[in-house]
């Protein structure tokens, strides 16, 4: 499974953070998210970093502890028991889409919303369809 | 830990520089947030008959619980003062705003700022995760050569200069030329449209020598039913059409529009980017209809026109469509409410039609796109004629008494005729409402502070609209939404008598609906989305989810509250709005002055009603609110049993001051 990302689509309403941090947090916060939506007033224009499920990821390989890795389904998830809080795989992202958060002083990266039967949160709730979700190769 | 409220009040004293904290939860019980928590923090905090530019006024700026939560449209904010823009003296009312700061606040660990005083020198507020400072807008000395300066900035200069100097990710709300030059219709601004408009805050913010106020927070907002609220928003929320500018346009095209407000996930047809003169796409929200109209070639401000009981009002001239959305930009950046321009525009159109070329010796030149814009840069710096015409057209007239024919007097004051506020939704100048729903707006503009038709927009009064499409079709299907909504299928029928309680109705969801908070143009859901002019034309039962509101706050809060106790919530909340008017001196007495307008033929339907009859509208409005007659003040024993005691016993010391000043 892989979300696609097109933020010109994408209108800054957060519903996507929002639900992400409340599926796994049961807050609503941008900083909790694993993902972000960061608007440039200047110019108008929207970032969303969120991890694209690399074909080839930067952060499995950046990992020394090997907490990052591909679970039963192929899909690039990091296994927060088994993490040192290094940062090696923030560093190794290109796509700036892992996170830390001081208040919880850990390392935070999509998950997909694995065990969430409706799929990942943000993709659902996103009005616009600035996120969707692959179709899943054969 | 209490979920919604994250359980702070910050006050900041802006003359001493001093700031102190409160707890939330005690008011959150009684009054949840957002209008109603600012209306009983203005209580005790506002001493009572002070001027707008008061050093003791407050600006108030409150969140409520569903503010920075998942809840549709959640994201927006209230504010609050005693306002200068109010006719013909200062009273207390309030504005909304959508956008990104609220949610930035209570992620910064504030659910509401009372701000008071006035700083010696031009400053703006920083908070940033708790941490309160007051930085000197007028001589920064940073690192960064540039930032020098603010004061004097457009809003949206001063944003991303706060932006860049604070953190990409801090929301501002800040005032433009026209807040800090007092204009009694100045705006506070926030992203690149948002305004708290109508109310002239900007002019108070201006006369406490406050810029701005950048947050920054990065804590959260505790979901007591996370799933719960996933679920509500995931059923109800994602791009369904909020059914008003253009209800029967089903979804409309599927592009890209701009929100409001943060969490907003509705597919609102109102809003749209458009381009400036220079080729710019920008947002259009709240005017979005208005630029829609001119999109399909129509005049909007030829809507201005009316004719009736002896009184005209000239047609405007709109400019098409990339001058009006530079003119509109040009608003938003010098801070100015976007709604002077329908008062405004016609009534300097009329003195041209006179053949009166200057005011004062300037030059008017209303159809001149060039002209207005440059009359918009006066208005804001009072300069020229906006000198003149920057305390609003209501009081340029009291200037102005004696120097130009008492006809053109006359209507100016007719234009603002409720208590300073351009016409809205009355009937006659602005909106086509036919009856029975100016008569509900007749009344709720004698009640409240303010055009209460800009807060009430998914009520009962985008109602009118499906009337005007087809008025039997639309009459009928009212009975059934009447039933439900209010208990009787008449509610809405086109007549003069029981409209009291759907005028109530609606007074009580809208002050529920500010202080959850949620947008008005999507709450109360009295009319469900229709996905065409089909799907209207063949629905027996049109009623929308009227539970919605209740089932987010459950959800975010984990409080089952009941529909009665939500009704009781608001009503404590607008009697306490209706004390704060008590107390600046508000009673029948002005709110018969409103009769005139009244007295003219009804735009649609060409309805009316004479002196008498505005007055009976009243008898049956103050007898409904259980108010008296006399003064149309609430009665002591209601504010008693709302839990207002010290209301009721002020109110009362009041009213035997006054019973001895009349003996």
């Amino acid at each position: 499974m892989k979300i696609i990302i097109d933020s010109d689509l994408c209108r800054d309403c957060q519903a996507c953070t929002l639900a992400c941090s409340l599926f796994h947090h049961g807050e609503c916060s941008l900083e909790l998210a694993r993902l972000r939506v960061v608007k440039d007033l200047a110019k108008d224009s929207l970032v969303i970093n969120l991890c694209r499920q690399c074909d080839y990821p930067d952060c499995i390989a950046a990992c020394p502890n090997e907490a990052i890795r591909l679970d039963e389904l192929g899909q690039v998830i990091l296994f927060e028991g088994e993490c040192l809080q290094c940062g090696a795989c923030a560093e190794a992202c290109r796509y700036h889409a892992i996170f830390y958060n001081e208040k919880l002083g850990k390392y935070l990266k999509c998950d997909l919303c694995r065990g969430r039967a409706e799929g990942p949160a943000c993709v659902e709730l996103c009005p616009v369809g600035a996120l969707t979700l692959a179709a899943e190769e054969v | 830990m209490a979920h919604g409220w994250v359980g702070k009040i910050l006050f900041v004293d802006l003359s001493s520089g001093e700031s102190k904290l409160r707890d939330t939860l005690p008011y959150a019980h009684s009054y949840l947030g957002g209008r109603g928590l600012a209306a009983r923090l203005a209580w005790e905090e506002i001493p009572p008959r002070i001027e707008a530019f008061d050093p003791e006024n407050r600006i108030i700026i409150a969140t409520g619980p569903l503010t920075g939560t998942l809840s549709p449209t959640g994201g927006r904010t209230i504010m609050t003062a005693i306002s200068p823009r109010t006719y013909p003296y200062a009273w207390y009312t309030h504005s909304t705003l959508g956008g990104w700061f609220g949610p930035e606040l209570k992620y910064a660990g504030f659910d509401a700022l009372v701000i008071s005083g006035r700083a010696g020198t031009p400053v703006y507020l920083e908070i940033q995760d708790g941490k309160v400072r007051l930085v000197n807008a007028a001589g920064y000395i940073a690192d960064v050569p540039s930032a020098s300066d603010l004061w004097g900035l457009d809003t949206y200069q001063t944003q991303l200069r706060l932006k860049e100097r604070l953190d990409p990710k801090a929301q501002v709300l800040a005032i433009g030329p026209a807040g800090e030059n007092r204009v009694r219709f100045a705006t506070v601004q926030h992203a690149e449209e948002n305004a708290a408009g109508h109310s002239g805050f900007g002019a108070v913010w201006g006369s406490k020598n406050l810029k701005a106020i950048a947050v920054r927070g990065t804590g959260s907002v505790s979901v007591a039913q996370p799933e719960a609220l996933l679920d509500e928003v995931s059923r109800y929320g994602v791009f369904k059409t909020v059914p008003v500018g253009g209800a029967l346009e089903g979804s409309g095209a599927h592009k890209r529009r701009p929100i409001c407000s943060q969490a907003c996930t509705f597919n609102c047809l109102v809003s749209s980017y458009e381009q400036t003169a220079d080729g710019r796409l920008v947002p259009g929200q709240c005017v979005g209809s208005y630029l829609m109209a001119i999109r399909q070639n129509q005049n909007q401000m030829e809507a201005t026109h009316y004719k009736g009981g002896g009184v005209e009002v000239p047609a405007g001239r709109s400019f098409g469509l990339c001058e009006e959305v530079t003119l509109k930009e040009s608003c938003d950046r010098l801070g100015l409410d976007l709604w002077h321009r329908l008062v405004m525009q016609p009534w300097l159109v009329a003195c041209t039609q006179r053949g009166i070329t200057e005011l004062r010796g300037h030059p008017i030149a209303p159809s001149d796109v060039f002209w207005y814009a440059g009359f918009q840069e006066q208005l804001a710096h009072r300069q020229g004629l906006g000198a003149l015409l920057a305390d609003d057209l209501r009081r340029a007239m009291d200037e102005l008494e004696g120097e130009l024919p008492t006809d053109l007097i006359d209507l100016g004051r007719r234009m603002e005729f409720g208590f300073g506020f351009p016409a809205h939704r009355e009937g006659r100048f602005w909106d086509e409402e036919p009856l029975p729903f100016w008569v509900i707006s007749a009344m709720m503009y004698a009640s409240e502070s303010r055009d209460p038709a800009i807060g009430t927009h998914q009520s009962v009064l985008i109602l009118a609209d499906l009337v005007l499409e087809d008025r039997e079709l639309a009459r009928k299907q009212f009975r059934t939404v009447s039933k439900k909504t209010w208990g009787y299928a008449e509610a809405l029928e086109p007549t003069f008598e029981d409209k009291a309680p759907v005028a109530i109705w609606s007074q009580n969801m809208h002050m529920l609906i500010d202080s959850l908070p949620l947008c008005d143009f999507a709450f109360p859901q009295v009319v469900r989305p229709f996905k065409d002019r089909q799907d209207w034309q063949n629905s027996e039962d049109i009623t929308g989810d009227l539970e919605i509101d209740r089932r987010l706050l459950k959800a975010v809060t984990g409080i089952d509250y009941s529909r009665e106790e939500l009704t009781h919530i608001s009503e404590r909340a607008f009697f306490l709005e209706r004390a704060l008017l008590a107390r600046a001196g508000r009673s029948r007495e002005l709110e018969e002055t409103l009769a005139p307008h009244f007295q003219l033929p009804c735009r649609a339907d060409g309805t009316l009603i004479d002196e008498d009859g505005f007055s009976r509208l009243l008898d049956e409005y103050y007898t409904a609110r259980g108010w008296d007659l006399e003064r149309g003040w609430p009665q002591s024993g209601q504010l008693k049993e709302l839990g207002l005691e010290d209301v009721a016993l002020e109110l009362e010391k009041l009213h035997n001051l006054n019973k001895e000043e009349l003996a």
